[in-house]
């Protein structure tokens, strides 16, 4: 994915979990050093608890402060622009959601999975939007979106797009409409297996 | 259970480095943050696993991550100026220090460093208590040159024999001796040289009553 925004780099929601479990871990080392330091007082133990103990911490504290700047600026962006190369996820399912994508160019699909099978629900193209059903409900994505060719978006952030909702009643009643429509969509696919 | 075992681990260690009570709360309170650091973040991991779409979990992480390490390293730092302190942390530095202490506790040698011991002038702390300045200024001196020391033990980055970074200074004597009878007594007749610093105590006690004395053990340490 190519980020043509230097401010919003986007980061996604795996690669932010893993970034965090391993920060924890750093924190765990350090809380340890510590505990050994206490059980055993010797230049040694000083020595790790006073150098890599404190190292640890602080990476660990840059890493998640990080994540916490970058989750914070996402969800409140105002149409940043994200490239996507063919056959690349632009979020999965179960993902944290922290805006809605408005296509420019090219084409994505939104696939479910389920008992190992993946179904493509729909297919996406230039002028339509998704991710804004977990923007609506506050909760995590309910499906998988790929790209299928190269895609352009135009990205905005939660807080923005709520705001939008709010104020422009004409976007509220399209965008309702749509929810609609796309959970017809679904409820139609899934009936008919 | 949760408090006989924070005692069990803050009492671990060799139990002459809990005299102190301030030491020996210190100890107890970094022992429960530390296990309630530990506690929150394997919560945390267990529970989450990296993930973030609750609020519950960036609050487990501001703790676990930010605040409770936090204010660890803080108490710690407090538990560190309090046990560098001790000649057993001194002795731990073995390849260095062993002969000093060796020297310290050495109930024959005559050496300064063995008679303010075995008299016990210097209650505890004998080493840091001779080797630190007056005042605030003294004991933050003291600590850095203490943590610098360790780095380059444990860097091998230092150099024998181990020399003062600078001449041992009169009021590092004086500190204790200045309003002493029995000081003043022996060296009324120098005493204002003394104090202006025109004459150094090491000019005496340097060479004819030194304040370590090793000469087999320097030799094996210098080898090393």
């Amino acid at each position: 994915m190519k980020r043509t925004s230097a401010v919003q780099a986007k980061l996604d929601s795996a690669a932010g979990g893993r970034i965090l479990v391993f920060a924890q871990i750093l924190v765990l080392i350090a809380f340890l050093l510590g505990l050994g330091f206490i059980l055993r007082t010797t230049g040694g133990t000083l020595f790790l608890a006073a150098s890599l103990a404190p190292a640890l911490a602080v990476i660990a504290l840059v890493l998640t402060a990080g994540l916490l700047v970058n989750k914070y600026r996402r969800r409140h962006s105002l149409f940043f622009k994200e490239e996507y190369a063919s056959g690349e996820t632009v979020f999965r399912k179960g993902d944290s959601s922290e805006c809605a994508y408005f296509i420019v160019s090219g084409k994505a699909e939104v696939v479910r999975e389920e008992n190992g099978k993946e179904t493509v629900i729909a297919t996406l193209s230039e002028g339509e939007y998704f991710g804004e059903m977990a923007l609506l409900s506050d909760r995590p994505r309910n499906a998988t979106v790929r790209a299928k060719t190269t895609l352009t978006t135009e990205v905005v952030g939660k807080e923005n797009f709520l705001a939008m909702m709010r104020a422009v009643r004409s976007t509220r009643d399209d965008v309702a409409e749509t929810v609609k429509q796309r959970l017809a969509q679904v409820a139609e696919k899934g009936s008919s297996r | 259970m949760a408090m006989t075992l924070m005692t069990v681990l803050a009492y671990a260690q060799d139990a002459t480095f809990q005299r102190d009570p301030v030491e020996r709360l210190t100890s107890e309170i970094l022992v429960l943050l530390i296990l309630v650091g530990i506690a929150v973040v394997l919560y945390s991991l267990i529970r989450y696993r990296g993930r973030t779409e609750r609020a519950s979990s960036w609050a487990f992480l501001l703790l676990g991550v930010g605040i409770l390490p936090i204010v660890t390293g803080m108490v710690g730092t407090v538990l560190v100026f309090e046990r560098a302190e001790h000649v057993e942390f001194c002795m731990s530095c073995h390849l260095t220090m062993q002969p000093y202490v060796d020297d310290l506790k050495n109930s024959q040698s005559s050496s300064l460093a063995a008679i303010h011991y075995k008299n016990r002038y210097i209650p505890a702390d004998q080493c840091y208590q001779c080797h630190t300045s007056y005042g605030m200024h003294g004991t933050a001196e003291a600590k850095m040159a203490g943590i610098i020391d360790t780095f380059k033990y444990y860097t091998r980055t230092y150099k024998l024999p181990i020399t003062m970074r600078q001449p041992y200074k009169n009021e590092d004597c004086l500190k204790c001796h200045a309003a002493s009878e029995k000081w003043l007594g022996l060296h009324g007749d120098f005493k204002e040289s003394v104090f202006s610093d025109d004459m150094k105590c090491m000019d005496c006690h340097g060479q004819d009553h030194p304040a370590h004395t090793f000469p087999r053990q320097q030799a094996r340490y210098e080898k090393n």
